[in-house]
């Protein structure tokens, strides 16, 4: 099909022979050779020769990178030829892509580049593939590409038009180019979800750091005033100044970050593929086949909850840690339609049975003993005041509340497409794996478990998004659960998902 | 002849393991050690037995099936279908013995089973017999064929 002229082996643009090393290696490079040839050497001078020489070097090694670079694409394949000293020749085929990437920086922009980035499910956090930086036409042009390969090799849209069928319905031959909006976020959603985002979790924490200060400046200041005293005094006032301005600080810092990051975020479903564009000064386009989504996370903290909202993960097989897809913040309400786009046939999250009422007693179990260690630091540890110690009885109780909580959100469900588990005290998070994803199951039980007839299952799915695990279920729920997903791993039939992946696969050619 | 031979497979490592331990800790205090080293003595004797009456797999219709754990029972399961790729590893004790272990690996990082104490000329008999209905499982639906990640 269209392979665009990339047919024959390219170079990248010789602009990335500066912009391809990335800037945290550039500083970690320089700076501590720099520092240390300061620190050991004859003085500063000798600190500028030594950079001078990395900058030479690593220059000439930039080069060499850049001229052994060679890249292309036939259709069907993705080669890429690199290395200076050892060669490295990679062939990707396209039907194993589960995600592509096309980043532009700031500096990127200002230039009309952009890196483009694919993925397999590989075991490494790494891109497969990572074209750092090309032309941001090529670049673009290079996705389609990409695309319309996957396309001719699955057969789904050019060789069988009528069975192009996706698990909602006919996919719709005449849709525009840019495809259909799923979801957009207005700047007040990314703003709410920035400052409702998790990092401000610790605010609560902070607060009762300070007011402990709070109290030991006050009771501090009652006796004589002499000037160790004081001293004291105005440290312990000036700490918690500090911790009070850093809390409007950290919320600014993280709308301001979050702003940046995701400002115009829109996710736009075009054929089989979800596209999801985000940010201001550097932008990020990933597409994720829909039939590549491996687990769909619906996650609220406790902020979100109380205001009726959720942030939703998509985990698919490739990519590291970011390069999960976040929809940042929708409401309660939006939840279920998102997911029958995300998962497709899936209506939304399934009906959950709260499991038996052993697992009250171990989730509380649980959440003691992790306040375990802190607790007898508290206790054990000589020369603490009052107040921790009194902190160190509380402790437990409020471990023991958060687990009674959490034994209050602890379900699971499945229908015929999809494994529902929720699970978490303050930051719930409900997690959703389709059947077809589930590669392999585990069930474990510890004698407490046993003797409480309870049991966790673990359905294992592809990727580092880490797989669904439902905690605590009944013994026999969790038995039942394995063998009936064990069926569905082992056969994935379904008439109607099958239909539009008409394919033949060898056994050698799983991916 | 699995069976005794997986027990002592399983029996060294153990031993060499709580032998280290025996030896650090002598040093914290005789004391300490008079008491730890029946204790360990007994561990080894009885632990390694323990845990190899409960290591059970069998090859179902469907999936490969683990049983494991004596104090944490764990019960693993992995479809052939999900088969991406199998090993035979032999440690130097394992080659000691004449034994293999064979590891079936899924797409995904976490779900891997591991079959230790196979007698060494039995495990590639084993894995061809898992990479044929691994086979199987996939050509047996040519017609509409799911990927399996």
């Amino acid at each position: 099909m269209s392979d665009a002229g990339f047919s024959a082996p390219r170079s990248l643009h010789p602009a990335s022979i500066v912009l391809g090393v990335p800037l945290r290696q550039l500083i970690q490079g320089l700076v501590f050779p720099a520092l240390i040839g300061a620190g050991a050497g004859p003085g500063p001078r000798f600190a500028v020769v030594v950079v001078a020489v990395i900058l030479l070097v690593g220059g000439i090694g930039r080069l060499l990178a850049w001229q052994r670079f060679r890249f292309s694409f036939d259709g069907e394949v993705l080669r890429v030829d690199e290395g200076v000293l050892s060669r490295n020749h990679r062939a990707l085929d396209v039907a194993r892509i589960q995600q592509v990437e096309v980043d532009r920086s700031l500096v990127a922009r200002v230039l009309g580049l952009a890196t483009l980035r694919v993925e397999t499910a590989g075991g490494s956090g790494e891109a497969e593939v990572e074209l750092r930086v090309i032309p941001e036409r090529d670049a673009v042009t290079l996705r389609e590409a990409l695309r319309a390969g996957k396309d001719a090799v699955t057969g789904a849209a050019a060789a069988t038009p009528g069975g192009a069928v996706s698990g909602v319905g006919t996919a719709d031959t005449t849709e525009p180019r840019d495809g259909r909006e799923v979801v957009s976020m207005t700047l007040g959603r990314i703003v709410l979800a920035a400052v409702s985002g998790s990092r401000l979790l610790v605010l609560p924490a902070v607060l009762a750091a300070s007011l402990q200060f709070l109290g030991d400046a006050s009771e501090l200041g009652g006796g004589s005033l002499d000037p160790e005293t004081l001293g004291r005094r105005i440290l312990a006032l000036g700490i918690v100044g500090i911790i009070v301005l850093l809390i409007p600080a950290s919320v600014v810092s993280a709308t301001a970050v979050g702003v940046l990051r995701d400002w115009d975020w829109t996710m736009r479903r075009v054929g089989d593929d979800l596209h999801v564009s985000r940010g201001l000064l550097s932008t990020r386009d990933s597409v994720i086949p829909l039939a590549r989504v491996q687990l769909v996370e619906v996650q609220r903290n406790w902020v979100r909850r109380g205001f009726g909202y959720a942030a939703i993960r998509v985990h698919s097989a490739g990519g590291g840690d970011d390069d999960r897809v976040t929809i940042p913040l929708v409401r309660d309400t939006e939840v279920d339609g998102l997911i029958s786009q995300l998962l497709p046939g899936v209506a939304g999250v399934p009906m959950l049975r709260s499991h038996p009422t052993g697992a009250r007693r171990r989730a509380v179990f649980r959440w003691v003993r992790a306040s375990l260690v802190p607790t007898i630091a508290l206790l054990a540890f000589p020369g603490l005041v009052g107040e921790l110690r009194a902190l160190g009885i509380v402790l437990p109780l409020i471990a023991a509340g958060l687990g009674l909580v959490e034994y209050g959100q602890l379900a699971h469900g499945r229908t015929d497409r999809v494994l529902a588990g929720r699970s978490g005290a303050l930051s719930v998070t409900t997690g959703l794996a389709p059947l077809v994803k589930v590669q392999g199951v585990t069930r474990r039980a510890s004698p407490f478990q046993r003797r409480l007839g309870l049991a966790t299952l673990t359905a294992h799915v592809a990727g580092p998004g880490g797989d669904l695990t439902v905690l605590d279920l009944g013994e026999d729920a969790g038995r039942q659960l394995h063998a009936e997903l064990v069926v569905a791993a082992a056969d994935p039939y379904l008439p109607d998902i099958v239909s539009r992946q008409r394919r033949t696969v060898t056994p050698g050619q799983l991916w | 002849m699995w069976r005794v031979s997986g027990a002592i497979g399983l029996l060294v490592p153990a031993a060499v393991l709580s032998a280290i331990g025996v030896v650090l800790l002598g040093r914290v205090g005789v004391a300490v050690a008079v008491l730890i080293v029946p204790l360990s003595v007994a561990f080894v004797l009885w632990y390694p037995r323990a845990r190899y009456d409960r290591w059970r797999w069998r090859l179902t219709d469907l999936a490969v099936e683990l049983d494991r754990g004596v104090v944490v029972r764990q019960a693993e399961a992995l479809p052939y279908f999900r088969i991406q790729q199998i090993d035979v590893n032999q440690g130097p004790v394992d080659r000691l013995l004449g034994l293999a272990s064979l590891q079936v690996t899924s797409a995904s990082a976490s779900g891997s089973v591991t079959l230790p104490g196979i007698a060494a000329d039995q495990a590639p008999g084993v894995r061809r017999v898992l990479l044929a209905r691994a086979a199987a499982a996939v050509g047996g639906r040519v017609d509409g064929v799911q990927d399996a990640v």
